[in-house]
């Protein structure tokens, strides 16, 4: 006799939600990620800038034991450690470069496998919604950007705190940890929006790394052809690259590099964002059958 | 009390086309067969009671809790998809662990059903291969695995038995059965009566998006013993077979094909016309090439169904 026919009664308990359902994604991501060849060294690469820079702030601050490498007594621009020394940091075009090569490592493949795999309907068939699997996916590009981004720019002000071994700088500086907090957020966010927004357009992880690399350069190659051609300012807006530039020049407060309003620069940024979530919002979905 | 599964009303459409329409059923405790034929819709009732694609109408309960955005009722639900699912570079090892910790379990749980999962099915010595070097019946018992290593208290399996050599397809539906022994729910998709039959007595058949009879197996088995079934024999001498045959009541009419080595037979008592093949075979020393069914599909017997 099987139970069932013993009489079979449901559970009538609640099924508690865990905090992070998302986490597993990603800890399976950044694994993959790291386990990649030259990755590591990639991500060095990437890391080296902070550390220049860093040392800049530790020799800015210790002016008197470098006096030798100074001409005429006079700090160079470039040591002074203000918003402009952090701006330098944050849009160089090295380190934007940096940041689409590890989003071609770490983010070319986190949805285009699974659709090559077929696997949404695994992830699906489990306690995971979509949001989860979104945040799940994005929070590895978040992690990998934000050891360029957020970590050297607080690591910076600590550090300059430590030097100086007093307030100054922040009381002079006060807007510079949030500067550098919404910076790190919005590069990071529109990384990962963009990274998950071209991993969802081809099941195939190599066209979507081309596609990575080969969208920012080929934006950047536009924004040059046309400016070149009607010397309009305005073109900038093509430009991943001179947008991202725009934004950090606004936000910690310095001159911007385009003669064009900053909020254009946010609009578009914003506007890819939107573009990859309506993406997105389509494309990851569960295997449908027509036959 | 309350059926394991209830569902109201359900309708879904890709575009123009028909997934299912206007589905009303329960489906309780054991194990339910879910028969039709290709496109019949078994593929999008089953995604649509996993919560996996969203009805256009209709609403689909599990254990009385609504299934729409109630992801937490996915811990008690295994899914076998019908389509390949796997990361090929990894090892069966990693891709079960991999998706068990969806499931926050603690390491050693995830060890421990991981481990269980696949002794089940037999898997264990080759669970450090890469899934890529899996044959077909491995990767398929691996497909179970998935589906039943977190202990899921429903068990929704789509055509889980397709391309299986006949020792794996046992093994397989002796799982199942055991999962029927332990009080759980099972739903099994496929497209071939005695794969279900060898499973369950419930079924549901659903043709064209539709449920079309739902109950015993026996009243399809009813339906299918009154239509004429037609078998195709090649053997060394059909003309003194079909004198054979003629002298049977359930023999309705044997047919020549060309070639001169082939019959068609058409019968109203499967059972007993394929009882009797073999002695005739052997007591008249007749050589048997090849024996097919062409009708022996479900859309055949849909078709007749239908046409009723």
């Amino acid at each position: 006799m099987t139970i069932k026919e013993k009489g079979y009664s449901h559970w009538d308990g609640e099924f508690l939600d865990k905090k992070f359902p998302w986490w597993p994604i990603t800890r399976y991501g950044i694994k993959l990620t790291i386990r990649k060849k030259f990755f590591k060294l990639l991500f060095f690469m990437a890391l080296t800038p902070s550390v220049l820079f860093l040392a800049g702030i530790y020799v800015a601050e210790r002016m008197e034991d470098f006096q030798f490498m100074i001409r005429e007594g006079e700090v160079p621009d470039f040591l002074k450690i203000n918003p402009a020394y952090f701006k330098a940091y944050f849009t160089n075009e090295y380190i934007l470069f940096m940041i689409v090569m590890i989003l071609v490592f770490c983010g070319a493949g986190l949805i285009s496998d699974d659709l090559k795999y077929n696997s949404l309907q695994l992830y699906f068939s489990r306690p995971i919604s979509k949001k989860d699997y979104f945040l799940g996916k994005a929070s590895v590009i978040v992690f990998f950007l934000f050891f360029i981004t957020l970590l050297p720019g607080l690591v910076f002000i600590l550090m300059k705190l430590l030097f100086a071994a007093n307030f100054e700088f922040l009381s002079a500086y006060p807007l510079l940890p949030l500067s550098v907090i919404s910076y790190s957020l919005l590069v990071t966010v529109f990384f990962a929006f963009y990274g998950l927004f071209l991993s969802s357009v081809n099941k195939n992880r190599r066209y979507v790394a081309i596609l990575i690399f080969g969208l920012y350069v080929f934006s950047d190659i536009l924004y040059g052809i046309f400016h070149g051609i009607f010397r309009n300012e305005f073109f900038a807006l093509l430009s991943i690259k001179e947008n991202l530039k725009q934004a950090g020049a606004f936000l910690f407060g310095q001159k911007l590099p385009h003669d064009i309003p900053w909020a254009l620069s946010f609009l578009v940024i914003a506007g890819f964002c939107v573009l990859g979530a309506l993406v997105l919002k389509k494309k990851i979905r569960s295997v449908e059958v027509v036959k | 009390m309350t059926p394991v599964i209830q569902v109201q009303n359900l309708s879904r459409w890709y575009g123009n086309v028909l997934g299912l329409s206007d589905v009303t059923l329960e489906i309780d405790a054991g194990i339910t067969g879910l028969l039709g034929p290709n496109g019949a819709g078994k593929s999008t009732f089953l995604k649509l009671i996993t919560g996996q694609i969203k009805p256009n109408i209709g609403s689909v309960a599990i254990s009385g809790q609504k299934v729409k955005n109630n992801y937490s009722l996915f811990r008690t639900i295994g899914f076998c998809p019908e389509q390949d699912a796997y990361y090929d570079e990894l090892t069966g090892w990693q891709f079960l662990t991999g998706l068990l910790r969806l499931y926050h379990f603690s390491e050693p749980e995830i060890v421990r059903h991981a481990q269980k999962a696949l002794d089940i099915v037999e898997l264990t010595p080759d669970k450090d291969r890469i899934i890529k070097s899996y044959s077909r019946g491995m990767r398929q018992r691996l497909k179970v695995a998935q589906a039943i290593a977190h202990e899921p208290e429903i068990l929704i399996l789509d055509e889980p038995l397709n391309g299986l050599d006949p020792l794996s397809r046992r093994k397989i539906i002796r799982l199942i059965k055991t999962y029927k022994q332990e009080g759980k729910t099972i739903i099994v998709s496929s497209h071939v009566l005695p794969e279900i039959e060898a499973m369950t007595q419930k079924i549901i058949l659903i043709h064209q998006g539709k449920i079309f009879a739902e109950g015993d197996i026996h009243y399809i088995r009813d339906l299918i013993e009154k239509h004429p079934h037609i078998v195709s024999i090649r053997c060394s001498d059909p003309r003194k077979l079909a004198s054979l045959f003629i002298a049977h009541d359930f023999v309705l009419k044997v047919n020549f094909l060309a070639g001169n080595d082939s019959l068609l037979v058409e019968t109203n008592n499967r059972d007993k016309f394929f009882g009797l093949l073999p002695s005739l075979f052997v007591e008249h020393n007749i050589e048997v090439f090849e024996i097919t069914s062409p009708d022996d599909n479900l859309q055949a017997v849909f078709d007749y169904l239908i046409g009723q």
